[in-house]
């Protein structure tokens, strides 16, 4: 398949160009416009980034493989993080990693037959004051999961309706 | 001039200096991977760890302040510090592992996480035996180690370019390689990919890692992981002979190293001169040690009813004696070559001078477009200059094939002029070529009689390089009647000096039969009634031409060994009488 940038993908990338005094530097955010536009950032979309930004094609690889955030390969539709580091693990991550298994079919690692969900196991996402937890697609947290609340989730994706940004209050100590 | 204290000892220095690099320059040593003194210093693989300190001034008089007992107070930095990034200033202490147990530890912990997932397996690693990984682990590294879990497993034996191999699991990342790629050879062909444990250097997709500088990044890669496609697994380090040498496949003069085992050339490597080629060498100059073992012509070969067959020394000579006593002195024509060495072509110029046939000719062997402005140049052999500066007169090709033509008796020295079609087969028919030749090609295939003369890595011999710079070679391989003992040019080697003829180690096999081109004209000299023309090596012939030559006055074999090679005044011109 041939890759290409469209105008206003152009102009963005120009715009990110213009924002720093090296080009090298807007690699990244390059990186994410490309990904935004195909979905991944594989070989080809690797190779693409580097010539729009006149880069070697070594370095923007190199990038694009440091960051976990950058999809080398084609995923779903909605990536699933579901994190199993320990506070989530001891609050039920596993639990809440199997049922998604079982709902969606596939083991944590795959992508659904109808391309619509990847399931990922991951290590901490820092929210582990809310554990266990899920990513979204490099996105939304949705928090304090319960096996029931992520059947839901995947039956609301499915319809096509997404979790609202969410803002939990952590206790603190009262001052007296 | 300002101080810097090292270990307790005073040292001066000036301008910017970097801290890992002065300690080195002053003999003392800090283990160090990542570093390397012509790249830039990321400081990435934290083994060059040191106590630094500053001493304390006061702000208002700006003198230095000092503790009850009058000696300067020391701020030190809150941590230890990377040396090979670490600017030194005025006044600065450093305790490097010498006098520090801080130092010594952290160094020793360093090496326990940078051995976390290696192989360790020196045993059956190219690198063994000039690691830097395994010597300063040696030297500094912990005696085990306390992760006792599985190691982290990555790609092995990876072709990252035609003449590069990679092994994911023995490298530690440090980047060299990138960098050499980013900085030196600017090809950018490395990067470095994924993160944490899983992490190693690779091209990107679907490319190749064919830079024409690639095997410098096995060089200075400082373990095992990339190795030479052509060299792995043919020699361990310790078996073999190093001698320093020059470069003979373009006219930049690089500075190589030979490796020698039992009289073979098993592979090449730069060696480090600031002035020409710095640490850094061609692809092209290494794959140059085949002409160094292969197809060589051995013994004299002449041609009967158009077939060349082996013939003897004492036959050869008389063959040249008859032949060229048989023809007027003007149809005979010498052609100097500069593939061959100052030395070489002054004593053909000198013979001919002695028995009064014209001058040498010689014509240079470029090819537009070969030169890259760093260490390849367009032209292809290592002393057309030299030629030049011995007054030889230079003749396109067409002048030089006319004269070959003309000529009844031809005497060529080392210079395959047919297969680089200056001259044709046809041309040569009802001329006697006698070519003195190191290797077999279809040049000596056309000529009447081939001699057989050493190569650079048999004899020392200087060679001028595109820049008027003259430097020297070493012989690092026997033949046939050069015993390594008996010369003190040569090295030896533990096998040289422990093999004997009823050992597999060492073979006669690998000695070529032919003699230095000075021995071969002398005999030939001898041969043909001239008396006094006796040389027995290089260095004498040298001596001889500085003290009779404008352009080389002053040049001594022992002034470019001092030197690493001397540049001559080019204005100077040698005037023949
Ligand atoms: S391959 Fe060698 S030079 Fe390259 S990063 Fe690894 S250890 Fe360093
Ligand atoms: S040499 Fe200083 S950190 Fe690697």
């Amino acid at each position: 398949m041939k890759y290409e940038f469209t105008e206003d993908d152009l102009q963005e990338i120009e715009k990110i160009k213009a924002k720093y005094p090296e080009v090298k530097a807007a690699t990244l955010p390059a990186l994410w416009v490309a990904q935004n536009r195909f979905g991944h950032v594989n070989s080809d979309v690797q190779k693409l980034v580097a010539e729009t930004l006149e880069l070697p094609e070594a370095h923007v690889h190199g990038v694009a493989t440091f960051y976990t955030q950058y999809y080398k390969e084609e995923k779903g539709k909605f990536v699933l993080d579901v994190c199993t580091c320990l506070s989530c693990q001891l609050c039920g991550g596993y639990d809440v990693l199997e049922r998604a298994e079982e709902k969606l079919g596939i083991k944590a690692g795959e992508t659904t037959d109808d391309g619509m969900f990847t399931l990922n196991e991951v290590e901490c996402l820092g929210a582990c004051g809310y554990a266990p937890m899920l990513q979204i697609t490099n996105d939304k947290y949705v928090n304090n999961l319960t096996p029931e609340k992520i059947e839901s989730l995947i039956e609301d994706l499915k319809a096509g309706k997404t979790p609202e940004y969410e803002q939990i209050e952590m206790p603190l100590r009262k001052v007296k | 001039m300002p101080e810097v204290f090292i270990d307790g000892k005073r040292f001066e220095y000036e301008g910017e200096q970097r801290l890992l690099q002065f300690i080195q320059d002053q003999g003392m040593e800090v283990p160090f991977f990542c570093y390397h003194p012509s790249l830039s210093a990321p400081a990435n693989c934290r083994q060059c760890l040191v106590k630094v300190g500053q001493p304390v001034k006061d702000r208002e008089t700006g003198e230095y302040e000092l503790d009850e007992n009058g000696e300067r107070v020391i701020r030190w930095f809150p941590k230890l510090q990377t040396s090979c990034n670490t600017m030194i200033s005025d006044g600065m202490v450093v305790h490097t592992q010498e006098t520090d147990d801080l130092v010594k530890r952290a160094q020793k912990d360093t090496l326990e996480f940078i051995l976390i997932n290696h192989p360790l397996d020196c045993p059956i690693c190219d690198q063994a035996g000039e690691c830097p990984l395994q010597i300063q682990t040696y030297k500094y590294g912990p005696e085990g180690s306390r992760f006792e879990v599985k190691k982290v497993h990555k790609p092995k034996r990876i072709q990252l370019g035609p003449r590069v191999i990679l092994d994911a699991e023995r490298c530690i990342n440090c980047t060299r390689c990138v960098r050499f790629t980013d900085e030196v050879s600017k090809t950018h062909q490395l990067t470095i990919t994924s993160r944490g444990d899983k992490n190693y250097p690779i091209t990107a997709p679907d490319r190749e890692f064919d830079d024409a500088y690639s095997l410098n990044t096995v060089d200075i890669c400082p373990v095992g992981a990339l190795t030479s496609a052509d060299f792995r697994f043919k020699a361990r380090v310790w078996e073999m002979n190093q001698t320093p040498s020059i470069d003979i496949t373009n006219a930049k003069g690089t500075n190589i190293d030979i490796w020698t085992r039992d009289n073979l050339v098993l592979r090449i490597t730069p060696r480090y001169n600031e002035a020409v080629n710095d640490h850094w060498m061609p692809d092209e100059g290494r794959e140059a040690y085949r002409l160094f073992n292969e197809n060589r012509v051995s013994r004299p070969h002449q041609k009967i009813d158009n077939e060349q067959v082996k013939s003897s020394w004492n036959n050869a000579f008389a063959t040249v004696a008859e032949q060229l006593e048989g023809v007027d002195k003007k149809d005979v024509l010498l052609i100097g070559s500069s593939h061959a060495s100052v030395e070489e072509n002054y004593i053909l110029s000198k013979l001919s001078s002695l028995l009064g046939y014209n001058e040498p000719v010689f014509t240079s062997h470029t090819e537009k477009g070969k030169g890259d402005g760093f260490l390849l140049t367009d032209d292809l052999a290592p002393n057309a200059n030299g030629c030049r500066l011995l007054g030889f007169n230079e003749v396109d090709n067409s002048k030089l094939s006319g004269l070959a033509e003309k000529a009844k008796v031809v005497l060529l020295l080392n210079d395959n002029l047919v297969d680089r079609e200056v001259l044709s087969e046809d041309q040569l028919n009802n001329t006697f070529v006698v070519s003195f030749s190191t290797n077999h090609s279809q040049t000596s295939k056309t000529a009447d009689l081939v001699i057989p003369i050493t190569c650079i890595a048999e004899h020392a011999a200087s060679y001028v390089n595109i820049d008027g710079r003259i430097q020297r070679s070493f012989p690092a391989k026997e033949t046939k009647y050069t015993n390594r003992r008996l010369d003190f040019e040569m090295n030896e080697g533990r096998l040289d000096r422990y093999g004997t003829n009823f050992d597999n180690w060492v073979t006669e096999e690998n000695k070529v039969d032919c003699l230095p081109f000075w021995i071969v004209a002398s005999k030939l000299a001898d041969q043909l009634g001239v008396d006094g023309f006796d040389y027995g090596n290089g260095r004498e012939i040298m001596e001889e031409i500085s003290s009779t030559l404008a352009p080389f006055e002053g040049v001594s074999y022992a002034r470019m060994d001092e030197e690493s090679g001397i540049v001559l005044d080019q204005e100077k011109t040698t005037v023949k009488s």
